[in-house]
C-alpha cells in the first residue's frame, strides 16, 4: 500500500470497499477505530453487511463485480460538485497533458481506440500524449545518463524524453483531465444505482461523505483487498480507486492512500520477491522473448527517460551480479542470457493447469501453495493434476494438493503421479524477515525447533540445489549453464543462513573473487549506491539499506530490520525506528504530495514533509529530490517543485494512461457470468478477458443459473484451511462451510436456516450449510430483482477435524490481462435444498 | 482491596473470537476432537452456548430494524461469560467454598479441588453462566485469568502504562484483542471509560447511537465486567434487569448443613427444582429438519424458527420473566416466613 496500517488513524474518512477488513485483517480494526475516535466517518461498501459493516458508520450495498461503476459515479459526482482538489490535480497529475487526438471510446461497441480484432488486444499508442519536443538523453557529466558511459556498463541507448504538450488552462478537450471527466459523465447516480443495486439516497450519502476528503486539509483512506482485485478487470478496479484518490488529493498525505490490505496470503512478500511469472524481484520485469531477448533490449525497453527509473539498469545489473557472482561479467552481459525468457505461452496459475492438462507441464512444485483448494475451477485443475508425472508438496501439513489423489471424485488406481511431501517448518520455527502490506520488514527470531523432520524452506531449497547441481555436474544435461553458473553462497559456518540471504538482498560492494565471503563485504546503506558496472551486487534493490550495518553483520538486532523502538516523531504513527519500510525506510509513498506547491503541508497537524523556505523539514523520508550534491560535494536543498511522483517518467500521476493492457481509463464491464446486461456500453465483458475461450470454463447462462455468487474468507480460518482446520479450537469456532443467502431467496427456494443445500453451476456441484440472513438482501438491478449469495472457501477433503466440499469447483478460470488474477468474486450458480 | 474489572466495548468488538480462542488456549479447555463432530449452528455463533469446556463465547444476533438506511439490520455481537458480580450469588450459595471472591481484585474465582459438583451456582446465576463439567465433577466458568493477573501485577496494557509484565498482567482475552475492544484496569477507571465512550457514541455527528448504554454498573449492584453496549442488552443475550433468585436466601440457612454431603445432596434435589424455574438457558439443540430448538434436558421444544440465537433468546427471556416473577413470589413468602 502507499501508506501503512497505523496511518489509517489519520484519516477523516475511511471507505472499506472490496475488503471486509476487520474480519480478514483484524489488526486494521484498531487503527480504523482510532480514526473514528478522532472524528472520522467509516464507510463500508460491500455486497453484504459484514462484520466490518457492523462496526462502521455507513453501510452501502453493491452487486459484486460493479466496483468501476461505483467509483466512476463517485468521480462524476466529485467533478459535478466541484469537490476535487484543484491545486493538487493541476500540478501533481497529468491533468493538463494533451492526449493523442485519435483517442476515442466508442460506447456502442464498448471499445477504446486501438483495438486489434485479429490479435484480440489493444495497440495503446492513441492513449498516449501529444509531444511538445523530444529531448535527447543527457549523458554529459552530471546528467541523468552519464553513468551509462562508464566502464563495465552494458552498452545501450537510453531513451529520449518525449515532452508532452500541456494546456494549463484545461480549455483543450484533449487535456487528460477533460478526457477523464467526459468519460465518467455517463456514470450518473441513477445509472450507478441501476448497475450496482443500491438506493440513491445511500449512494449520495456515501459520495458526499467520501468526497468531503477533497478539502485540502482533509484526507480519506480507501481500504481494499481481494474483493476489488479478483475480477477479470481487477487491475482496473484498483486503478480507478487511485484516480478517485488523486482527484481528492488523497495520495501521499497522512491518512490517505490506496491501501491494498495484504498479509494473509503474503501477497506483499510475493510481489516484492516476484513470485509472479512476469516479474523480477523489486518490481522489475522478467525478460520475455518478445521484448527482451538481449540485455540491451531489456535495458532499452525498461529504462525510463526521466524520473527515478533512469537508474533501473543499476538495479538490474546489480541483481544479475548477485545471481551469478563472479561468473557475471561485462563480457557475458552479466549472465543475462542464462535467465530463461518467457515465450508465447503463459505460465500463470490458470494457464498452468491448462498446460498440465495438455501434457506440456509434467512436474509441479507446490511450495506453500494449495491450488487444489484455491485455484478457480478446482475440479478441472485436479483432473489435470492427475496427468502429472510427479508432484512435490512443501507444506506444514498434508494439503489437498499433496492429497489430490484422495479427492472423492478421483480414483487413485487410475493416477500414476508420484507425490512427494516435504514437511516445512512453521513461521515460528525459523528465523528471517517478514513483510507486511505497509512495506514494513521485520526480523523475527526462531521460537522453537521444527517438529520431526520439518525444515525451514531455505534449508529445503539448499538441499535441492545441492542435489540438482551435483546431478548436472556428475551426469551433465541439457543447458546446464543457468544452473551451474548460479552463485549459491548463502551459508554461514557451513550452514544455509537467512542472515547471508539478508545481506544478499540488501546489497554490497562486489569485489572480484569474493563469492562466499560474508565476513568482509561492505554492505550498502541505500540503493542510491548501486552501480550498473558490476561493482555492486544486490538481489532486490528496494530492500537495500534494511540490513546495511557492516559493523554487526551477523547480528540482526543491530540492523535497521531489527529495530523495535516505539518512538513516533511527529505523532502520525510513522514509528520511524520500528522495523524498516522499503524503500529507504519511507513510510508514506509520494509524500511530496502531502504539501502544496510552496511545500507547506495541506494540513499542518499532519505534516509529513515541509519546506521551511530554506530547507526541507520532514517527519518521513522524502519521496522526491529534496537535495542535490553540489560540485564541492556538499548537499544543497532543492526547493519545492511539482515532481511529486518520481517513479513515473512524467514525475506526475496519471489520469489517462497508456501502460495498462486493457483500458486507458477504467470502464465498466460485467463479470464473465453476470445476472444482467451491461448498460454502460455495448460490450458485456472486457475485450481483454483472459482464458475465457478455454473449454473447461463452461460459461453458465443466467437463464439456468440466475443467482450471483461471490466467495470470501472468515476470520476463524486461514485461506485453504489446511492449517486452521487442524486447530480444534478454530474448527469449534467455525465448524462448517456455509452459504449466506437472503431471507427472500431462502423463502423462494424453500430453504430454512441450517439446511444443507446444493450449490451448482456447469463447473461444480457442492453441498453447504445455509445461513439465512438479513445481512444479504436482493438488489434491484436494471429493473429486476437480483439475488446474491456468498460462500466461504476454506474446506476440502483433507484434515482431521473438519472436511467439506471445495467451493472453488464453482469459480470460473478466467482472469485479468494485467495481473492474471482469477475472477473468484463474481459468477453464477443455482441453489436448492437437499 | 483493589477492585478490578474487564472492560468490553461492543462498538469496537468485531466478533473475531480471538478472545474465545485465547480463553480456551490459556485455560487448557479442550475442543471436540472427532472428525466433523461440531454441529453447524446456522450462525457465526459456535458453539451455540457456553458449556463445560467453553467459558467465553461470542454471540451473534441479527436485529431486524425498520430504518432502511441501516439496510434493515443491526448486528449485535455479544460477549457471553461470567460477569463477576460485585455480590456474586454463586459464591453465596456455594456450599463448599469452591466459588469465592478474590479479595485482591474482586473477581469470582473457582477452586476446582473444592467443587463438589452440586451446581447450585448454575441455578442461581442471573446470567446462566457456570457450567457443569461432567468429566471432572466440577464447575467451569471464567476466572478472569487470576493466574495471569495476580502474577503479572494487574496492570492495564491497552492504552495503560502499567509496569507489570504485559504478557501476563491481563486476562488472556484482553491480551489478544486486536481491535482494543477489551481492556483491563480498576473498576473505577473502566467505568469512567465506559461512560465516556457511551457519551461519545450517543453524540457522534455521523451515525450517533442513541441506544448506547453502560452495562455492569447498576445491574445487580454492579459487576466486574463493564460493558459498553450499542443496542438493547437483550440483543447481546443479557437480561435488561438481571435478578437473583431465591437461592442465596435459602442457602443462608442451608449452608452450615452443607458440610454433610448427604444433606447437600438432598437439599440439592430440592433446589434443582427451584432453580429450574430461574433464569436459565438450558442446553439447546437446533434440529434443522423440524426447525425446532429443543431443550435437551427436558425434551421440550423451546421455539420453532430459523435457529438464530435471537429467536431462542426471545423465547427464553419471555419464559424467564414469568419464572423470575414466580420465584420472587416464593422468595417473598419465604422471607415473610422467616420474619
Amino acid at each position: 500500500m502507499t501508506g501503512h496500517w497505523c496511518d489509517f488513524k489519520n484519516a477523516d474518512v475511511i471507505i472499506s470497499c472490496g475488503s471486509n477488513n476487520v474480519e480478514n485483517h483484524p489488526e486494521s480494526a484498531r487503527w480504523c477505530h482510532t480514526a473514528v475516535d478522532n472524528g472520522a466517518t467509516w464507510i463500508v461498501v460491500d455486497p453484504r453487511f459484514t462484520r466490518t459493516a457492523a462496526v462502521a458508520d455507513i453501510y452501502c450495498p453493491m452487486r459484486s463485480g460493479t466496483d468501476i461503476t461505483f467509483w466512476g459515479g463517485m468521480i462524476n459526482y466529485i467533478i459535478e460538485h466541484d469537490l476535487w482538489q484543484h491545486e493538487y490535480v493541476l500540478n501533481y497529475t497529468n491533468a493538463t497533458y494533451l492526449i493523442n487526438p485519435d483517442y476515442n471510446f466508442d460506447v456502442t461497441t464498448g471499445l477504446f481506440s486501438g483495438w486489434d480484432e485479429e490479435h484480440k488486444k489493444y495497440v495503446t499508442t492513441t492513449w498516449g500524449y501529444q509531444t511538445e519536443e523530444t529531448v535527447a538523453p543527457n549523458t554529459a557529466t552530471g546528467g541523468a545518463f552519464a553513468y551509462t558511459l562508464g566502464e563495465g556498463v552494458p552498452e545501450f541507448t537510453p531513451p529520449s524524453k518525449l515532452v508532452p504538450k500541456k494546456d494549463a488552462t484545461l480549455s483543450d478537450p484533449l487535456c487528460s483531465f477533460n478526457v477523464f471527466k467526459e468519460h465518467y459523465s455517463r456514470y450518473d447516480l441513477d445509472t450507478v444505482c441501476n448497475v450496482c443495486g443500491m438506493d440513491r439516497e445511500t449512494l449520495e450519502l456515501v459520495y458526499a461523505t467520501y468526497a468531503s476528503s477533497g478539502a485540502p486539509e482533509k484526507s480519506g483512506a480507501i481500504l481494499y483487498a481481494l474483493g476489488q482485485t479478483q475480477h477479470h478487470y481487477g487491475s482496473q478496479n484498483t486503478r480507478i480507486m487511485s484516480l478517485v484518490q488523486l482527484l481528492l488529493g488523497n495520495v501521499g498525505v497522512a491518512g490517505g492512500g490506496v491501501n491494498a490490505l495484504r498479509g494473509e496470503p503474503n501477497v506483499q512478500g510475493a510481489t516484492d520477491m516476484a513470485m509472479l511469472v512476469y516479474d523480477f524481484p523489486g518490481y522489475l520485469k522478467w525478460p520475455t522473448v518478445a521484448s527482451h531477448s538481449t540485455l540491451r533490449e531489456w535495458l532499452e525497453h525498461e529504462t525510463y527517460s526521466d524520473g527515478y527509473y533512469v537508474n533501473k539498469p543499476k538495479f538490474f545489473i546489480s541483481a544479475l551480479k548477485e545471481w551469478f557472482g563472479d561468473n557475471a561479467t561485462a563480457d557475458n552481459d552479466y549472465g543475462y542470457d542464462w535467465l530463461p525468457k518467457i515465450g508465447s505461452r503463459d505460465y500463470t496459475t490458470i494457464s498452468t493447469f491448462e498446460l498440465i492438462d495438455e501434457g506440456i507441464i509434467k512436474g509441479y512444485f507446490a511450495w506453500g501453495m494449495n491450488p487444489m483448494n484455491s485455484t478457480p475451477n478446482a475440479k478441472f485443475a485436479r483432473q489435470a493434476m492427475s496427468k502429472l508425472d510427479w508432484l512435490v508438496s512443501v507444506d506444514w501439513v498434508e494439503t489437498a494438493t499433496a492429497a489430490f489423489w484422495k479427492a472423492p471424485d478421483l480414483d487413485p488406481a487410475q493416477i500414476q503421479t508420484e507425490v512427494y511431501h516435504l514437511p516445512a517448518a512453521l513461521i515460528y520455527e525459523k528465523s528471517g524477515t517478514i513483510a507486511n502490506s505497509g512495506r514494513w520488514l521485520q526480523w523475527r527470531y526462531k521460537a522453537l525447533d521444527p517438529a520431526d523432520e520439518a525444515l525451514p524452506d531455505y534449508e529445503i531449497c539448499d538441499r535441492l540445489w545441492k542435489q540438482i547441481t551435483s546431478l548436472y555436474t556428475d551426469e551433465g544435461g541439457a543447458c546446464p549453464e543457468p544452473i551451474l553458473n548460479v552463485k549459491w553462497d548463502y551459508h554461514i559456518d557451513g550452514q544455509i543462513d537467512p542472515r547471508a540471504v539478508a545481506m544478499a538482498l540488501n546489497g554490497y560492494k562486489k569485489q572480484p573473487g569474493d563469492d562466499g565471503d560474508w565476513d568482509s563485504r561492505e554492505l550498502l546503506t541505500t540503493f542510491a549506491n548501486l552501480q550498473a558496472n558490476g561493482t555492486t551486487a544486490c538481489a532486490i534493490w528496494i530492500y537495500s539499506g534494511f540490513y546495511g550495518n557492516s559493523e554487526a553483520r551477523y547480528d540482526p538486532s543491530q540492523q535497521n530490520v531489527g529495530k523495535r523502538s516505539l518512538e513516533d516523531k511527529g505523532g502520525l504513527g510513522l514509528y520511524q525506528e520500528w522495523a524498516y519500510a522499503w524503500p529507504v525506510n519511507r513510510r508514506v509513498l509520494y509524500n511530496r504530495a502531502s504539501a502544496d506547491m510552496e511545500g507547506k503541508p495541506w494540513n499542518p497537524a499532519r505534516k509529513v514533509v515541509e519546506w521551511t523556505g530554506e530547507k526541507w523539514d520532514n517527519n518521513d523520508v522524502p519521496d522526491f529530490v529534496a537535495a542535490s550534491t553540489a560540485a564541492d560535494g556538499t548537499s544543497v536543498p532543492v526547493p519545492p517543485n511539482n515532481k511529486a511522483f518520481m517513479m513515473t517518467w512524467e514525475q506526475n500521476a496519471r489520469f489517462v494512461c497508456s501502460t495498462m493492457k486493457d483500458m486507458p481509463l477504467p470502464e465498466h464491464y460485467e463479470p464473465l457470468e453476470s445476472p444482467t446486461d451491461n448498460i454502460l456500453n455495448g460490450r458485456q465483458n472486457s475485450p481483454c478477458i483472459m482464458f475465457a475461450d478455454h473449454p473447461s470454463v463452461q460459461k453458465g447462462d443466467r437463464s439456468e443459473f440466475p443467482i450471483a455468487a461471490t466467495t470470501y474468507s472468515v476470520v476463524e480460518h486461514w485461506q485453504t484451511g489446511a492449517q486452521t482446520r487442524g486447530c480444534p479450537v478454530l474448527v469449534e469456532a467455525m465448524p462448517d462451510q456455509f452459504i449466506e443467502m437472503s431471507v427472500e431467496l431462502a423463502e423462494e427456494k424453500g430453504i430454512a436456516n441450517g439446511d444443507k443445500v446444493r450449490v451448482w453451476n456447469n463447473r461444480g456441484d457442492v453441498q453447504l450449510t445455509a445461513f439465512v440472513t438479513r445481512r444479504l438482501r436482493p438488489l434491484q438491478v436494471n429493473g429486476e430483482v437480483c439475488h446474491l449469495v456468498g460462500m466461504i472457501h476454506h474446506w476440502d477433503w483433507t484434515g482431521d477435524y473438519s472436511t467439506g466440499d471445495t467451493v472453488n469447483d464453482l469459480s470460473p478460470n478466467v482472469g485479468d490481462p494485467n495481473s492474471y488474477i482469477p475472477e473468484y468474486k463474481a459468477f453464477l450458480v443455482n441453489v436448492e435444498k437437499i | 482491596m483493589a477492585d478490578y474489572a474487564i472492560f468490553w466495548d461492543a462498538s469496537k468488538c468485531t466478533g473475531c473470537k480471538g478472545c474465545q480462542s485465547a480463553c480456551k488456549c490459556w485455560n487448557l479447555l479442550p475442543s471436540p476432537l472427532g472428525k466433523n463432530v461440531n454441529e453447524p449452528t446456522g450462525s457465526y455463533q459456535s458453539p451455540l452456548d457456553l458449556n463445560g469446556n467453553t467459558r467465553l463465547l461470542m454471540t451473534f444476533q441479527e436485529n431486524e430494524v425498520s430504518d432502511d438506511k441501516k439496510w434493515g439490520v443491526e448486528w449485535s455481537i455479544g460477549r457471553r461469560s461470567c460477569m463477576h458480580c460485585v455480590n456474586p450469588a454463586c459464591a453465596t450459595v456455594c456450599p463448599s467454598g469452591a466459588l469465592s471472591v478474590d479479595e485482591d481484585t474482586g473477581f469470582v474465582r473457582v477452586q476446582d479441588d473444592k467443587c463438589i459438583g452440586c451446581q447450585y451456582c448454575s441455578g442461581v446465576c442471573p446470567f446462566d453462566v457456570p457450567r457443569y463439567y461432567a468429566g471432572g465433577s466440577r464447575i467451569n466458568k471464567c476466572t478472569a485469568c487470576l493466574d495471569r493477573v495476580k502474577n503479572g501485577g494487574a496492570k492495564p496494557v491497552n492504552g495503560g502504562t502499567g509496569t507489570g509484565n504485559p504478557r501476563y498482567s491481563v486476562p488472556a482475552c484482553v491480551h489478544t484483542c486486536s481491535p482494543a475492544a477489551l481492556d483491563f484496569g480498576t473498576r473505577e477507571d473502566m467505568l469512567a471509560k465506559a461512560y465516556a465512550r457511551v457519551q461519545f457514541l450517543q453524540n457522534k455527528p455521523v451515525n450517533p447511537c442513541s441506544t448506547a448504554s453502560v452495562y455492569g454498573d447498576v445491574q445487580l449492584e454492579g459487576t466486574h465486567v463493564i460493558m459498553v453496549l450499542k443496542y438493547a442488552p437483550e440483543t447481546y443475550g443479557l437480561p435488561a434487569d438481571p435478578k437473583v433468585g431465591i437461592l442465596p436466601t435459602l442457602t443462608s440457612w442451608m449452608k452450615p448443613l452443607a458440610a454433610f454431603v448427604g444433606v447437600a445432596t438432598i437439599a440439592g434435589l430440592g433446589l434443582s427444582y427451584i432453580t429450574g424455574l430461574g433464569y436459565k438457558r438450558d442446553t439447546l439443540h437446533f434440529d434443522p429438519d423440524t426447525e425446532e430448538t429443543i431443550d435437551m434436558d427436558t425434551g421440550e421444544v423451546v421455539c420453532v424458527g430459523d435457529g438464530h440465537g435471537h429467536k431462542i433468546r426471545a423465547a427464553a427471556d419471555a419464559a424467564s420473566d414469568a419464572a423470575v416473577a414466580a420465584v420472587a413470589t416464593v422468595a417473598d413468602k419465604a422471607q415473610e416466613g422467616e420474619e
